[in-house]
């Protein structure tokens, strides 16, 4: 053997070592796996199939770097699991063919062997995506080929050259691919390439003992990440300024002392760090005076400053891309915190406040449908009193509008569940409707006097229950009292699912309660959920 | 004669398989450390009680291109014309696999790799009537011409009780539109574009399998149908009495969701899949 070059057993440790700091690194790869499913499983893939791989290589007894190689080709080939081992078993079979023929190899060679490796990994999938473990393999194969120049450089310094590439390229993947950085996460298949990488080069500097006592960090991004966010729209205040980041270096910083100048001259203030070493992070309308401020107490580094606004822009297409797309938004009125997330969660673009005391105005209305997501707009006034209002709000915008006369807030919530991804405006509008069909509601609150009404006595202070916002058909002194006898002066047959809404003052272990009793009574699935109305004790549901 | 290979996540019943000569490459079931081929080493019935009594959560994974190459080179001694029919890449990497396995395979053969842009019942009636047309005698490029034109008529609908399978295991796609939805309902999915899609918010199992019923009937023209449950027998044969009168016996088929796929939609899902006639 040549000085300076290694054989086949070589190769076969390093792919151990690399292995066995991958086993290492495996939970930490599975955690920041998003791409392309976020399945949690990329770390042991990869591992599996190294295994594989070896255990191919372990039963041949060829000493040759070309054989050894083969059978670490054909081993992973045999065993890959998932996108990332199916990738790996790609760059096994390039750098298989790279030292084909070779009974031992040094820098040069395994740079043209890591070349090979880079091709056919990318020439293995059908739609290459960057940010991925394609391009943490072939940054590591340039700076191999770089590196392998220089003559004076050996096996050693080659792969030193590319794990050194690959983990910068590690962390420049949230820069490339948009999921991980809205994830805020690195790739997790370019991070297990690394750390193969990296055990490798482990086993060639004679540091086998530092896997058995250390663990792979997971390289962290270039870039500040996007925390995941899962606001709505209705939700969303617009974000203005500029988002400023930098890293100040000084003598006797004072953190305390930069937090209190800072502070005045934007929002969302981070400070971090030691005296000699500060990372700022705000927004403001004004970065130039931040900088000025800071320039004057040491040097400034990593500066970097973006548009807010443009980053909104990139984060609302994100969520286009995540999320169906389709060109209807839904406007509902309601009153009460619990109802405002329901109907979010139900992919309601704005709630306007409103509701039997609280009749929102033309205007409020005209003004959510202007600003809600698009140009067809679908409208709950959920109210019997407020459907004359939103019936005047198609005249009054340029948007094409429809009215769901919706009387309650049940009949409501039931349209918005019936809306459908699968549909065009007027088949949704129509089965929308079609849905507050089969719905009833039953309202509970408090007579505010003494009163004699549809022929009932009804004392102050008595709860009193009312259906479909019309014919007030029970009253008593006890609130699951008086759901009960309205329940038995309905005709419930038929009805299949019971929807108990508490009120803001009523709590959740009496709403319990009356859904238990409701249970007993009755053949029907009974849900309990806050609604936070204020007046009404219960709205009740009936499907 | 034209081979036809497909992989487990189509659901063909391995009699089924046998009788119209389909191979079925097999995905891979991990629970922790153990492996399991997907129908093989574990039956649906012995996995959905695993996963139902198993502190581990099951994850999945595709075939190694190689075992599929070993499949080519085995069906290339007999054919010189086979046709794969994936599940969906977008759902997962077996279509990448089986393209370079074709790529592995030395013999001189012709093999053709679609991605049935579907899954389940979908896949599955598109891999029996390519088995059918080739036990007649059809060639490759007239079966494969027929699959690509027929993706487009296949209608998948699942049903579920819950949608935490699909989100743990990274195939929710849009369907997390429904994720967030505040209160109990058994949502309605599609497979779309090659992704899964949300369709409806039914309150409760019955109105689901009422929209899955619906849904069937709002056909003019089925060719074939697949029914699916996973550990619900009782709930399959309700609907398929109620859907017995649009499709005849001898084109309904009914199954069950395998181990790979049910690690990714649960214990307690329906399924319906149209080919639409024409």
């Amino acid at each position: 053997m040549e000085s300076g070059l290694v054989d086949g057993q070589v190769l076969k440790e390093m792919c151990i070592s690399g292995t066995a700091w991958l086993e290492k690194g495996a939970p930490d790869i599975n955690a920041i796996n998003v791409f392309p499913v976020p399945d949690g499983d990329t770390g042991t893939n990869m591992l599996l199939t190294m295994r594989s791989a070896l255990q191919e290589a372990s039963q041949s007894s060829a000493r040759d770097a070309s054989s050894v190689a083969k059978s670490l080709s054909h081993g992973s080939l045999m065993g890959a699991r998932g996108n990332s081992g199916v990738i790996l078993s790609q760059f096994w079979r390039g750098l298989a063919k790279g030292l084909n023929g070779k009974d031992s190899f040094g820098g040069k060679d395994l740079a043209k062997a890591l070349a090979q490796a880079a091709q056919a990994a990318y020439e293995g999938i059908v739609h290459p995506v960057e940010g991925t473990m394609l391009t943490v393999i072939k940054d590591a194969a340039d700076a191999a080929d770089e590196a392998a120049k220089t003559d004076a450089n050996g096996l050693v310094s080659v792969l030193e050259a590319a794990v050194e590439a690959a983990r910068e390229s590690v962390s420049r993947t949230p820069s490339l691919l948009p999921v991980l950085k809205e994830a805020g996460v690195v790739d997790a298949g370019g991070q297990g390439v690394y750390v193969l990488l990296d055990g490798a080069l482990h086993f060639l500097r004679g540091e086998a003992d530092k896997i058995q006592y250390w663990r792979p960090q997971v390289v962290a991004a270039d870039l500040p990440l996007a925390l995941k966010t899962t606001q709505t729209a209705a939700e969303v205040e617009a974000p203005y300024g500029y988002c400023t980041n930098f890293v100040l270096k000084g003598q006797k910083l004072g953190l305390k002392k930069i937090k209190r100048a800072l502070k005045k001259k934007g929002q969302s203030l981070v400070v971090t760090g030691d005296n000699t070493t500060v990372r700022v992070h705000i927004h403001s309308l004004k970065p130039g005076e931040i900088l000025n401020y800071a320039t004057r107490l040491g040097t400034l580094h990593h500066i970097e400053i973006n548009n807010m606004a443009d980053q909104y822009a990139e984060f609302i297409k994100l969520q286009k891309e995540r999320l169906p797309t389709i060109d209807i938004a839904i406007v509902a009125v309601a009153l009460g915190d619990g109802f405002l997330k329901l109907f979010n969660s139900l992919g309601t673009a704005m709630v306007v406040p409103g509701g039997q005391t609280m009749n929102p105005s033309v205007r409020q209305l005209v003004q959510a449908v202007e600003f809600a997501p698009s140009d067809n707009v679908i409208l709950l006034p959920n109210n019997k009193n407020i459907i004359p209002t939103a019936s005047q709000v198609e005249a009054l915008t340029s948007k094409k509008v429809r009215i769901i006369p919706t009387q309650t807030i049940p009949q409501g919530i039931a349209a918005a569940l019936a809306f459908s991804y699968d549909m065009d405006f007027e088949q949704n509008a129509r089965t929308m409707e079609e849905a507050t069909k089969g719905v009833s509601t039953l309202a509970i609150t408090r007579a505010i006097r003494n009163v004699q009404l549809d022929g009932l006595e009804i004392k102050k202070g008595y709860f009193i229950a009312i259906l479909n916002d019309e014919a007030l058909i029970a009253s008593g002194s006890s609130a699951s009292h008086v759901v009960l006898k309205a329940l038995e002066k309905m005709n419930i047959a038929g009805i299949e699912i019971v929807t108990v809404y508490y009120g803001a003052e009523t709590r959740d272990a009496e709403a319990d309660n009356i859904a238990k009793e409701i249970r007993a009574e009755y053949p029907v699935e009974v849900e309990v959920f806050y609604g936070g109305q204020p007046y009404y004790n219960y709205v009740l549901s009936l499907e | 004669m034209v081979k036809v290979v497909t992989d487990s996540c189509s659901d063909i019943s391995p009699e089924l398989a046998e009788k119209l000569g389909i191979r079925v490459v097999p995905l891979y079931v991990h629970f922790g450390n153990e492996v399991y081929r997907d129908n093989v080493d574990l039956s649906t019935e012995g996995f959905y009680s695993r996963l139902e009594e198993s502190k581990v959560i099951p994850t999945t994974s595709t075939f190694a291109p190689g075992c599929a190459a070993e499949l080519f080179g085995e069906l290339a001694e007999e054919t010189n014309e086979i046709l794969t029919i994936t599940i969906s890449q977008l759902l997962s990497a077996t279509y990448s696999a089986a393209l370079q396995a074709k790529a592995m395979v030395t013999k001189d053969c012709r093999i053709e790799v679609i991605d049935s842009r579907t899954a389940i019942g979908g896949q599955m009636l598109l891999t029996i009537k390519a088995a059918e047309m080739a036990n007649s005698g059809a060639d490759l490029d007239h079966v494969a011409g027929w699959v690509r034109g027929a993706i487009s008529k296949v209608h998948v609908r699942m049903s579920f009780d819950t949608l935490e399978y699909l989100r743990r295991g990274g195939r929710i796609g849009k369907a997390q539109a429904f994720l967030g939805t505040l209160l109990k309902v058994n949502p309605v999915l599609g497979i779309r574009d090659g992704a899964t899609f949300p369709i409806a918010r039914p309150r409760n199992r019955a109105q689901a399998t009422d929209f899955l019923a619906d849904f069937v009937k709002g056909f003019e023209n089925i060719e074939a149908l697949a029914i699916e449950d996973a550990t619900t027998p009782d709930d399959l044969e309700a609907l398929a009495e109620r859907l017995k009168d649009l499709v005849p016996p001898e084109h309904t088929y009914r199954s069950k969701v395998g181990p790979v796929v049910g690690t990714h939609v649960g214990p307690h899902v329906l399924a319906v899949s149209v080919l639409e006639a024409g």
